[in-house]
């Protein structure tokens, strides 16, 4: 009963400090419990999407002149798959439609909205009223979330120079085909308006959707590879856009990829937050202590043992670090739904999130835990403190061997000096407070590289994706001799460099892997081998690390690689990353691919212009070749199109990283400036008493902490610009990343870090605006 | 002897609130100080002496009334511009010397001096004179406070008082914390610079101090009731002073 009077006592009389830590710990709370939740949602996500919109687990398109009754049969007849199903659909190679800011070009797949299926129904999530009519369209979620389609909003997709108008209907929620990134989306017509469609485009488009579902989707992957090899001739044609196929697992790891980045990078900003506040919070258990030194004296001196004021003192703290840490946990519902809606913007799913008492229990926990940790050992000097000692304001332990920034000798004006002395006596303060700063410098630079990285400059992200960054791709037509038509456009004015780079799959001792063939790798951009080399000759190939690690193999080994019936044996000359594919990719030259595929020629052009826009050297080719060449692809377009998702995804994590970055240092500043005017109150009145005004000595509490921010800034600076690519690289390991070579753009950190450093000032100087009010008098007299 | 006016109230008051309950501290004072005087305030604890002292230092802002010093109304500046005003004109001693314990006793000087001067090396210099007339000898000038005794340290703080040549010293209470060898050297400084000089006002209660001014006000419930003119002190006449300010404080019922 005395220790709880006395904790109780305690916290009744520092009520401010007592509710600013009660704010930082709420912080680290919903922080550490965001963090959790998203942590242990993560893995299961796209599984449970998949089960609660009944899709099927394995999904195969073609055209309808491809279509061959054994695809269907083959899936019934594995005993993997519980139930199968085949519809007719409209499927179109290359629609050209408005997404975001910028058109973009994919394959489409129309399906009527009112036919009967078992796999995959239309779910909608948001519906215009009143019954469908003939020009309406259902559209993927991400339409809504990432491209800023409103519901009525007008839709128009180009196919074959036609244009199609649609009125945006609704907008449903699809786990395959939903976003960009997919390469080919899905969309819903009502009957009146899927008739209208089929009667335009006629057979040129018709196409089959094959569905099949399994008894565990953790197969699906190896069911469709299995798919594969038993009609390898489909992936033979790399001409032929109009066959797509995937499954669940292929669809989880390239639509969770940048999830589980975003996912991760939330919770390593939520662990340094968590590492801030327990710093933030031993520093002011130490001070309540220091603050209280007085009062332990007469406790002690009263009779209490030093074991009930050390409970009283932990007690206290245990108290609103629980209460805290509650509402902390509960606040982090409201936060979720920020985070659910970037997972929206990148996957076209909604994400919910249900009160999970045991996230909730464990991270309450894991705040009381540290935050009593860090209270027992701030409180554990209180035993050996003597109650004469204490009743005297404790021992203080300066150290008078030197005067540090003579006043009489040493460089800078009056109030630097002073503000440099005034940093010297808060010397571990100050550390505290710089590896504070250092710390989120660090997370805002992450963040702001990030951001630049896939906004702005997109390279680096680009290639990461294993995508080339070649301004058009031009597809030679079957009959055209596309070493001629490669050598030819090389020539043309305004083409910088041309080179084939086609993808076709094959199999490496034996393991199903998607491989780039070039005629030169060393024209590409994206050189993604970062060990060895690209095969030069037709007994060479590159190989993913994960592949490597996979077939137990090294640079100078070699592998088998077989394409249908042939096989030949290759040397791997070097190892590169492939965020693709779960990073499973081969890299081998024209004539090495011929060995497997005798007669093969490249098709995909990637043309690197210089001085000369796409849209014009597209109509030229178009022109100049006529019918020698199949699809052109604007590269450029593309690329925006695709990266448009993870814009303003990334843009959020910013912007949350940012602000409580703001949040944070306001936070520390205003606790140690509060603290340290406390603690010199007397020393401020000697100098208001002696003539210095409020502003000058504002500016000498503001001044000294700037070394400290400097310094802080300085080191996150220095380690955001080392080793951001590092922990990216870290970050993505999983993902088949192992070399993240974004672009640092130095004086956009510089700009940062020089915002930061005028914040804190700024911040410093309005919360030592304090001492404003006091009197000279008032200081003194206290 | 003509004298020249440094320092006026007009109907100077002071009162403090504090739970709701008003205390009137100091009630329509009319005091004016003259240059060169060693005024001394005295009076029985909570007779508002202190209160006086600051308020007429600009330390503290007067309830009402008005301050005249050289004949600038101060009573209406703003917490700013009384700090301009004390660091041009007035100079400090207090009880507690109030020395800045992570400072050398020269920096503690300096950090004053420097708010009116840039040059560095002559303010250090003059300190180091005034240092060596109040007897810290340079051994002493690079110590901390908490390195010197009482006497010691309270004589750095009157330098630190002297080094912007201020008109007017206030001393509160200089000797209260000091034992008598450390006191007299501490009086014996003020008595110099005085008779040099210097203006000051000192608040004490004590009688041996008390003794040092050349003109003693007495404060009782927040009114002046007495005041006593001295001749300059000599310490040959030390008796006959005492005995003469001995009868003004028990006409006053001290």
């Amino acid at each position: 009963m005395k220790i709880w009077h006395l904790t109780s006592a305690n916290i009744r009389s520092g009520k401010s400090a007592t509710f600013s830590l009660f704010i930082l710990i709420v912080i680290a709370g919903l922080l550490l419990n965001l963090g959790l939740a998203v942590m242990t949602k993560m893995g299961s996500f796209f599984d449970e999407k998949s089960e609660q919109l009944s899709e099927s687990h394995i999904v195969v398109l073609t055209k309808q002149s491809n279509y061959k009754p054994d695809y269907r049969e083959y899936f019934a007849n594995r005993p993997e798959v519980a139930a199968t199903e085949e519809e007719a659909i409209i499927l179109m190679n290359a629609v050209k439609f408005l997404y975001g800011e910028n058109d973009i070009n994919m394959a489409a797949a129309f399906l009527n909205a009112d036919a009967d299926r078992s796999f995959g129904q239309v779910r909608l999530i948001e519906e215009l009223e009143g019954p469908a009519q003939d020009g309406d369209i259902y559209v993927p979620l991400s339409f809504q979330a990432s491209a800023g389609y409103k519901l009525g909003d007008s839709f128009d997709m180009t196919y074959q120079n036609e244009t199609f108008s649609y009125r945006i209907k609704g907008f449903f929620e699809t786990t395959m085909m939903g976003t960009p990134n997919m390469g080919i989306m899905k969309y819903f017509l009502p009957d009146a308006s899927y008739r209208h469609l089929v009667e335009k485009v006629g057979d040129t488009a018709a196409g089959t959707l094959i569905s099949a579902g399994l008894h565990d989707s953790k197969q699906s992957s190896e069911v469709r590879q299995d798919f594969g090899k038993q009609f390898p001739d489909k992936n033979m044609d790399v001409n032929n856009p109009l066959f797509w196929e995937g499954d669940i697992e292929l669809v989880k790891s390239v639509g969770s990829i940048t999830i589980n980045v975003v996912a991760m990078i939330l919770v390593a900003f939520a662990a340094v937050i968590v590492l801030v506040s327990l710093m933030v919070i031993q520093f002011r258990v130490t001070n309540s202590i220091d603050d209280g030194i007085v009062n332990i004296g007469v406790l002690k001196a009263l009779g209490y043992t030093s074991r009930q004021i050390i409970v009283a003192t932990i007690l206290q703290f245990l108290l609103i670090a629980a209460a805290a840490g509650i509402v902390g946990a509960a606040l982090s519902y409201g936060v979720l739904p920020v985070f659910g809606s970037i997972v929206t913007t990148l996957s076209g799913l909604i994400w919910t999130t249900g009160f999970d008492a045991g996230v909730n229990g464990v991270s309450v926990l894991l705040i009381t835990l540290m935050v009593l940790a860090v209270t027992l050992l701030a409180s554990v000097r209180i035993r050996s403190l003597q109650p004469v000692t204490a009743l005297r304001g404790g021992i203080r332990t300066h150290s008078f061997r030197r005067n540090r920034f003579p006043l009489d000798r040493a460089a800078g004006s009056l109030h630097w000096l002073l503000a440099c002395k005034a940093m010297i006596m808060n010397k571990k303060q100050n550390i505290m407070v710089a590896c504070v700063i250092a710390a989120i410098t660090f997370a805002s630079i992450f963040s702001v590289v990030l951001y630049y990285n896939v906004a702005s400059d997109k390279t680096a992200f680009v290639h990461l994706v294993g995508a080339e960054t070649s301004n058009v791709i031009v597809n030679a037509a079957p009959e055209t001799d596309s070493g001629k038509l490669l050598a030819d456009m090389e020539g043309m004015d305004g083409v910088r460099k041309a080179a084939f780079l086609d993808m076709t799959s094959m199999k490496l001792d034996g393991q199903s892997v998607f491989t780039t063939i070039s005629d030169d790798f060393s024209k590409l951009e994206n050189q993604s081998v970062y060990e060895g080399r690209y095969p030069k000759y037709d007994n060479e190939i590159a190989v993913t690390w994960v592949v490597a690690k996979l077939l137990g193999k090294e640079v100078g080994d070699t592998v088998v690689a077989e394409a249908g019936e042939a096989s030949y044996t290759y040397l791997i000359t070097g190892l590169s990353q492939s965020i693709s594919n779960l990073g499973q990719a081969a890299y081998i030259t024209v004539p090495g691919a011929q060995q497997v595929m005798p007669g093969y020629t490249g098709t995909s052009i990637n043309v690197y212009l210089d001085g000369v826009d796409n849209g014009s050297f597209m109509e030229q080719i178009k022109a100049q070749y006529g019918s020698e060449v199949g699809d052109i692809v604007d590269m450029n377009e593309m690329i925006d199109g695709q990266t448009s998702i993870y814009i303003s995804a990334v843009f959020a994590v910013m912007v949350i990283v940012l602000l409580i970055t703001i949040l944070v240092v306001s936070l520390i500043l205003y606790l140690v400036i509060k603290k340290m005017i406390l603690k010199r109150k007397k020393e401020l009145g000697i100098l208001k008493a002696t003539g210095y005004t409020t502003f000058q000595l504002m500016t000498q509490i503001a001044l000294s902490f700037v070394p400290v921010v400097i310094a802080g800034v300085f080191i996150g600076g220095v380690l955001g610009t080392l080793y951001t690519n590092t922990v990216l690289t870290l970050l993505l390991s999983g993902a088949g990343i192992n070399k993240v070579d974004f672009i640092v753009h130095v004086p956009l950190i510089a700009a940062l870090c020089a915002g930061l450093i005028g914040f804190a000032y700024g911040i410093s100087m309005l919360v030592s605006r304090g001492i404003k009010r006091i009197t000279a008098y008032g200081l003194i007299a206290e | 002897m003509t004298t020249t006016e440094l320092l006026r109230t007009e109907k100077l008051c002071k009162t403090f609130s504090s739970g709701g309950v008003q205390q009137h501290v100091l009630k329509n004072l009319d005091i004016t100080l003259v240059q060169g005087d060693f005024t001394v305030i005295m009076g029985s604890s909570g007779s508002g002496k202190s209160t006086l002292l600051y308020a007429i230092s600009g330390m503290d802002k007067p309830t009402l009334g008005e301050i005249y010093f050289s004949g600038q109304k101060i009573s209406k500046l703003n917490n700013d511009q009384l700090a301009v005003f004390r660091r041009r004109n007035c100079g400090f001693v207090f009880q507690q010397v109030h020395l800045l314990d992570h400072m050398s006793i020269l920096d503690n000087v300096l950090a004053s001096g420097l708010l009116l001067s840039r040059d560095r090396r002559a303010l250090a210099a003059k300190a180091k004179k005034l240092f060596t007339q109040v007897g810290l000898n340079e051994a002493a000038w690079g110590k901390f406070p908490s390195q010197l005794s009482g006497g010691e340290a309270q004589r750095a703080g009157i330098v630190r008082a002297l080094i912007n040549d201020p008109h007017l010293i206030f001393a509160d209470e200089p000797t209260g914390a000091l034992n008598s060898a450390a006191s007299d050297s501490v009086l014996n400084v003020l008595t110099d610079v005085n008779r040099n000089g210097q203006s000051i006002v000192m608040v004490t209660h004590d009688l041996k101090t008390a003794l040092r001014g050349n003109r003693v006000l007495y404060l009782r419930d927040g009114v002046i009731c007495g005041d006593l003119k001295l001749e300059p002190y000599r310490p040959e006449q030390q008796h006959a002073r005492h005995e003469k300010l001995t009868a003004f404080l028990a006409e006053m019922g001290w």
